[in-house]
């Protein structure tokens, strides 16, 4: 079963998008912010990570650049409601930029195509 | 807005410059001494401001405190209003991670400061060498050519290439191959006798830079160096192009210096006694500046007989006395002092050295804070010598900062 690290600071979402991406088979581990989440990555084995960016303690672009930091090759979605950070430099480290919806039905395509790319 | 504000420029200033121990004992290499009053960092930040870049962040990290207070000190000359600025920008430390992994892990970790300045172009440069450049010249040709990535290159022998980034260029001067310190450096295309070497000078369009350190920090096998790494796998994918150097210094050889070692060290120094140094440091149209405290002007006293100051071929900074003691062909830095019937010769004395009566000191580096005690010579028996200090393959005796007898 593939493990996604989902990274987000708000507690209705977390449970919401755990409980949606379980019902796609994921085993699925949260983190509050990317402080808590690159403690995570340092002991667990991860396929991917989904994160959020506006965070408390380590928003999500801090948290990709201490991931690429740990040099594990795992691929990273942004998940926020903010399109502006595109223009951030850091950003586009990022394996996908997403902005939030009700529907994850873009979310969940997106973590399936990288998966599956990470197969070959 | 200026042509020049659209440049940021990144001045690596982390090198720890091991083989130039014990003089980097306590201080990064960009932070060593050079020529009486200056340290190796201020030729390329003395080079920036001549070429009207206005926005520098110098990136520190190993021992930094001396490179810290020299540049907050000395470089502090910029109108933050007008959006000019030289600011040290220590490492941040990812969780983890000591230092920077490598040159371009550097720069990656501090992308945060392109977003700032959205520059459109990033011009890296090392603080590790002594040179006399006009960026703007480097500017002009990498616009010229709408180049991704223009490196700036220097001609040594063949033999000599073998420490350096070796390029290979076609006949407009695009880079067909980068080597770091190949076995067999290849030679340029014009003169089998020497080959273009990396002077670690790069300019970079900002979006081509941030997409590539991006990729080099993805990839593990990297060392995430700019030489080792980036910059080889640009090439047939990036318009990357060399730029041979322009010297400001306008002699008849080009000067271009790493001083990579103590014997490289001691040489670049001493040539600034001669008559007609290889680097001139008295010219007005290229100055070089640094920091330096309010010295009262050197002084020479006593002329009695033996017990007379006698000073030739020699730079004496402020702040010195020599008091009734010979000096020839030496480097004198602020606040050294020179006692009666003590011989200098062919040394290099840092900050605040102090030589006893009848002391005799010969081809040596003495750091700073050191206090040579009556009638002690130094660099006249290499058996005691090496007992106490560190001789360099050149036979220059180097006491360490603060050693006491």
């Amino acid at each position: 079963m593939k493990k996604l690290l989902l990274i987000e600071d708000e507690a209705n979402l977390r449970i919401l998008y755990t409980e949606e991406l379980k019902k796609e088979g994921y085993d699925v581990v949260c983190a509050e912010n990317g402080m808590e989440a690159i403690k995570i990555l340092e002991g667990t084995v991860v396929d991917l990570v989904i994160t959020d960016i506006r965070m408390p303690q380590m928003n999500g672009l801090e948290a990709l650049s201490n991931i690429l930091g740990l040099r594990k090759g795992v691929p990273v979605i942004i998940y926020t409601s903010y399109p502006q950070y595109k223009t951030d430099f850091m950003s586009w480290a990022a394996d996908a930029y997403l902005i939030k919806s009700s529907d994850l039905s873009e979310l969940k395509a997106k973590i399936k195509e990288l998966l599956g790319e990470r197969k070959k | 807005m200026n042509e020049r504000s659209k440049i940021l420029a990144l001045l690596l200033a982390g090198g720890k410059g091991e083989r130039l121990y014990p003089l980097t004992r306590d201080r990064a290499k960009p932070a060593v001494p050079f020529g009486g009053t200056y340290r190796i960092v201020d030729f390329s930040l003395s080079n920036a401001i001549n070429s009207g870049l206005r926005k520098i962040y110098v990136l520190i990290q190993y021992k930094c405190h001396s490179l810290q207070k020299h540049i907050r000190d000395g470089w502090n000359i910029f109108s933050r209003e007008l959006g000019e600025f030289v600011d040290l920008v220590p490492a941040q430390m990812r969780i983890g991670d000591q230092w920077y992994l490598g040159t371009a892990d550097s720069v990656f970790q501090n992308i945060y400061f392109l977003d700032q300045e959205k520059p459109e172009h990033v011009l890296i440069l090392s603080g590790d060498h002594i040179y006399k450049m006009d960026y703007r010249r480097l500017i002009d040709f990498h616009k010229e050519k709408n180049a991704d990535l223009t490196i700036s290159v220097f001609e040594v022998s063949v033999n000599e290439a073998r420490r350096f980034g070796v390029l290979e260029v076609d006949k407009n001067f695009c880079v067909t191959s980068f080597y770091e310190k190949p076995s067999e450096p290849c030679p340029s295309s014009t003169n089998p006798a020497v080959s273009f070497i990396s002077m670690g000078i790069y300019l970079f369009k900002t979006e081509t830079l941030v997409r590539r350190l991006i990729e080099d920090a993805k990839n593990t096998a990297s060392t995430h160096d700019f030489g080792r790494d980036v910059i080889p796998a640009m090439l047939g994918k990036d318009r990357v192009f060399a730029f041979p150097f322009i010297d400001e210094n306008r002699k008849e050889t080009k000067y271009w210096r790493d001083i990579g070692t103590i014997d490289a060290y001691y040489d670049a120094n001493m040539d600034l006694a001669n008559v007609d140094p290889l680097l001139n440091l008295y010219d007005r149209q290229w100055p070089i500046r640094t920091y330096q405290e309010q010295l009262p002007p050197a002084k020479t006293v006593f002329s009695e007989g033996e017990r007379s100051a006698m000073v030739q071929d020699s730079i004496i900074s402020g702040g010195c006395i020599v008091s009734g003691a010979r000096v020839r062909h030496s480097i004198l830095s602020p606040w050294v002092r020179l006692h009666s019937y003590a011989e200098v010769l062919d040394s290099i004395l840092l900050d605040n050295v102090e030589i006893g009566r009848y002391a005799r000191i010969r081809r040596a580096i003495i750091d700073k804070n050191v206090k040579v005690p009556e009638d002690a010579t130094i660099g006249y028996n290499p058996d005691e010598d090496r007992k106490r200090f560190t001789i360099s393959e050149g036979h220059v005796v180097v006491v360490p900062k603060g050693y006491q007898w």
